[in-house]
């Protein structure tokens, strides 16, 4: 495998990952600034270990065992439904119908219900232990998948992948670490704008190489399909903000 | 122990499907490349990526055009 299509593994990876570290981190904050690191730390170490568990199991097994245009069909639909989904939920974002992604509302809310429910300081904290682990593991499960995903045209890519999430965790949590504060002044919106649009383009280009149609130029055809959906993703948003009036927001779940 | 399992499986859902009808459009997309893949000619095969992208790209202007119209309808 060559550095092209290493890159390709792990760059997106690294992109999408960073985005799902950061509204993790946001939650493992708001649980160690109002209850405590200790229960915050135990929660998010064995959701890592879950995680781990469940991309060694799972992501050797495929690319070791499972027939490789069967996998990359399987992977493709799969890549092709949730891009969509972030795409579609970015445009309308990008659009300004629904509202867009706020980590510094999501923290204040979270620190404010964490406070309410109370805290006994000589018993261990499950309560702050049990949520820190559910939001590492529900964000980290769309890490899994995204490093799957991407990981999906060989060993050599699933470990591109692999590392460039890590390398997105590393960073995310270094800087989380020192700052101690939602990393705000990340871009999110615009990267999950961008990560929708490469999730759907892999979407594409596996799902038609699952069907064992050879795109021209191979790996190079990303490109080209990231830009006929970045275009059309910009089509979109222009066309919502013609058909509302300005300032217009509803609910997500209204549309 | 429930409830995680719950959240794990409506997050794993989630992670998928957001709007029904997008998910259903995408995997009739496939579908209709994997026909044309199967019925054409070797030499005009390669036009199957093509038309996926072309589906795809169709499925999401519709879907946020009926978007749109819901949402303005909401709102007016």
């Amino acid at each position: 495998m060559d550095v092209l299509n290493l890159a390709v593994a792990a760059a997106p990876s690294f992109i999408a990952s960073s985005v799902e570290f950061v509204e993790a981190l946001t939650i493992v904050l708001a649980v160690g600034t109002t209850r405590g690191w200790r229960g915050s730390l135990a929660g998010t170490a064995l959701a890592a270990l879950t995680l781990a568990v469940i991309v060694t199991v799972l992501g050797v097994a495929l690319v070791t065992y499972v027939d490789r245009h069967v996998l990359q069909l399987v992977v493709g639909v799969l890549l092709l439904l949730f891009g969509l989904r972030w795409l579609r939920k970015a445009i309308l974002r990008y659009a300004g119908v629904v509202a867009l992604h706020d980590e510094e509302l999501i923290y204040r809310r979270e620190v404010a219900e964490l406070r309410a429910q109370g805290l006994r300081k000589k018993e261990w904290d499950w309560v702050g232990t049990v949520i820190a682990y559910k939001a590492v593991l529900l964000e980290g499960l769309e890490v899994a998948f995204i490093v799957i995903a991407f990981g999906a045209a060989g060993v050599a890519a699933m470990n591109a992948a692999i590392w460039g999430a890590i390398a997105a965790g590393v960073l995310v949590t270094g800087i989380g670490v020192a700052l101690k504060h939602p990393l705000t002044r990340v871009p999110e919106n615009t990267m999950k704008f961008g990560v929708g649009a490469m999730l759907t383009s892999f979407g594409v280009f596996w799902t038609a190489e699952g069907l064992g149609i050879e795109w021209p130029g191979d790996a190079l055809s990303l490109f080209a399909i990231l830009g006929v959906i970045l275009v059309v993703s910009w089509v979109s948003v222009r066309m919502l903000a013609a058909m509302l009036p300005s300032g217009a927001r509803v609910e997500a779940r209204n549309v | 122990m429930s409830d995680l399992l719950r959240a794990i499986w409506e997050n794993a859902y989630g992670l998928l499907v957001d709007d029904g009808s997008l998910a259903i459009g995408a995997l009739a997309a496939v579908a209709i490349t994997w026909l044309f893949a199967s019925i054409a000619a070797e030499s005009a095969e390669r036009l199957g990526g093509a038309l996926l992208l072309v589906l795809v790209c169709a499925l999401v202007i519709a879907n946020l055009y009926a978007a749109g119209r819901n949402a303005r309808r909401r709102i007016s």
